[in-house]
């Protein structure tokens, strides 16, 4: 190359930081078996929603430290399923040797949500909503149709119209919808376990809270049509028909 | 005043050719100047429709490469004065057509004076599909009653309301309208097939027509002919309903119910 020395190339790399939703998988067993017959019936019923999606595998609830091997099962097994493993969630002393085993980053574990303050009801008495947030709501008025996404960063989101199938409706704070919805709601994905999502006429494909979803392959009909409230309580989603 | 409509549906075959063709006749029926332009570059349709397909010299593609002028390619239809026809080149692809490429040649089309211009969109959501609704004034967007059929409409739906000039630059947005092919009131009566108001209800927009299923379809195309110049068909007259309700008139559905039988139907079976 005849480029004097100094000449400033550009650079081969550019690195930042980038937000990226990352799926945390919290292992019980490293049954492989076990979880395959677990995963493929879930994955089946929302197969696009896992599709490459990366994952975090949180081991903090195995009783000790899991071999590297018996992991890349795991990893192999949750790939055959279309979640591609990028990291270990951070958590018990023997984390950082084992992810350097494998050749992969300690994540962050994301904000863990505060214990439930006082026990609660049985799902067919929600208790109150929270007390609203201070950023007024991302207000969307047209229709959000199949293969659109709207998202209200640090806020409400509020749709006066419908959700299609196949849209995507998500908030980091609570999704409210005088439509029906018929794609998918996420509210507080961020981690705000207080998030919820209400809406007019449910008919929902997907609804998630807080990373904790539920697909709805078929609606149960106290809720089909009915304007309904999810919210999560115990890391657990639960759905309430709205005014009675 | 030059109105662009576009006439798409993200589903294949569910007829948007048949209905591209039909709305143009219509138009040009009720003396309005009409270009319909086959945005199919690749897979060349609206010519054999119109009946025009041996008259084809020029295309599309090489009015936007400056291989021949408009008015050369521009093809007057036999029956209607002021309908012309602009064919999709066959053995092109779709990169052959851009953003700047169908300015122009719409450009050069409203200062020729045309009313309307048609622009019969391809099949699916790439370049062919985006660049037909992409300077479009209103859409009529082209549904069977089934599943699939209303959910890839919706995706359309999305689009037009995204990536369209008038969505870009914060205009008023495209008028929308749906119009059902393929139905079938007795099938939809059984419950086999979705109703009107099913789909009006899932998209949540108006019907501007509703065609009834019927074997005419297949044979006007066969001949050439658009199916709106069978006069007295069922078809014919939904399409001549759809154009008027497209000027601005309130015409009630027809054909959206069971034909009752007549008393020696009855008797006689049919």
């Amino acid at each position: 190359m005849n480029q004097p020395a100094e000449a400033s190339a550009p650079s081969v790399i550019e690195l930042r930081y980038a937000q990226i939703g990352i799926l945390q998988g919290r292992l019980r067993s490293l049954d492989t078996g076990a979880l395959l017959d677990e995963l493929t019936g879930r994955v089946a019923t929302a197969p696009h929603f896992f599709q490459r999606t990366a994952l975090s595998l949180d081991l903090d609830l195995l009783a000790e430290a899991p071999q590297a091997a018996d992991v890349r099962a795991v990893m192999d097994a949750m790939r055959r399923v279309g979640m591609l493993t990028v990291g270990i969630t951070e958590g018990a002393s023997w984390v950082p040797e084992l992810a350097l085993s494998l050749s992969l980053p300690v994540l962050s574990r994301p904000a863990r949500p505060a214990p439930p303050r006082a026990p609660v009801a049985a799902s067919a008495s929600p208790p109150p909503a929270q007390a609203a947030r201070p950023a007024t709501g991302l207000q969307h008025s047209r229709p959000v149709r199949s293969g659109q996404k709207v998202y209200a960063r640090d806020r409400d989101l509020i749709v006066t119209a419908m959700v299609g199938a196949g849209a995507e409706v998500i908030a980091d704070g609570c999704v409210h919808i005088y439509g029906v919805l018929r794609g998918r709601a996420m509210a507080g994905t961020r981690g705000d376990t207080t998030a919820r999502v209400f809406c007019q006429e449910f008919r929902a494909e997907l609804v998630a809270i807080a990373g904790v979803f539920r697909v709805f392959e078929t609606l149960p009909p106290e809720l089909a049509g009915h304007p309904v409230q999810a919210w999560l309580a115990d890391d657990e989603l639960h759905f309430a028909r709205l005014g009675g | 005043m030059t109105e662009i409509l576009v006439v798409t549906s993200g589903k294949g075959g569910v007829g948007k050719t048949t209905t591209s063709a039909s709305l143009a006749c219509g138009l040009a029926l009720r003396g309005k100047k009409v270009a319909v332009i086959d945005f199919d570059v690749g897979l060349r349709n609206l010519d054999l429709i119109m009946g025009c397909e041996r008259r084809v010299v020029y295309d599309f593609v090489n009015v936007i490469q400056g291989d021949c002028t408009l008015k050369q390619a521009l093809i007057k239809d036999k029956r209607l004065e002021s309908l012309y026809v602009l064919a999709a080149s066959q053995t092109r692809d779709k990169d052959a057509l851009s953003a700047e490429g169908v300015r122009k040649v719409l450009d050069e089309l409203i200062a020729e004076g045309f009313d309307y211009i048609l622009c019969d969109s391809p099949a699916g959501i790439e370049k062919g599909a985006h660049l037909a609704m992409y300077y479009a004034d209103r859409a009529v967007v082209v549904v069977n009653p089934e599943v699939s059929s209303v959910r890839d409409s919706d995706r359309i739906l999305g689009l037009l309301a995204a990536k369209t000039a008038r969505a870009e630059k914060g205009d008023d947005k495209v008028q929308e309208y749906l119009l059902l092919t393929r139905y079938s009131p007795a099938r939809v009566a059984l419950g086999e097939m979705m109703s009107v108001e099913d789909v009006k209800e899932i998209l949540g927009l108006d019907v501007i027509g509703v065609i009834p299923e019927s074997t005419e379809v297949l044979s006007a195309s066969n001949a050439g002919t658009p199916v709106i110049l069978n006069e007295g068909s069922d078809v014919s007259q939904a399409y001549t309903d759809a154009v008027g309700r497209l000027l601005g008139e309130e015409l009630p559905l027809r054909f959206t119910e069971e034909p009752k039988k007549g008393f020696f139907a009855r008797i006689f079976g049919s």
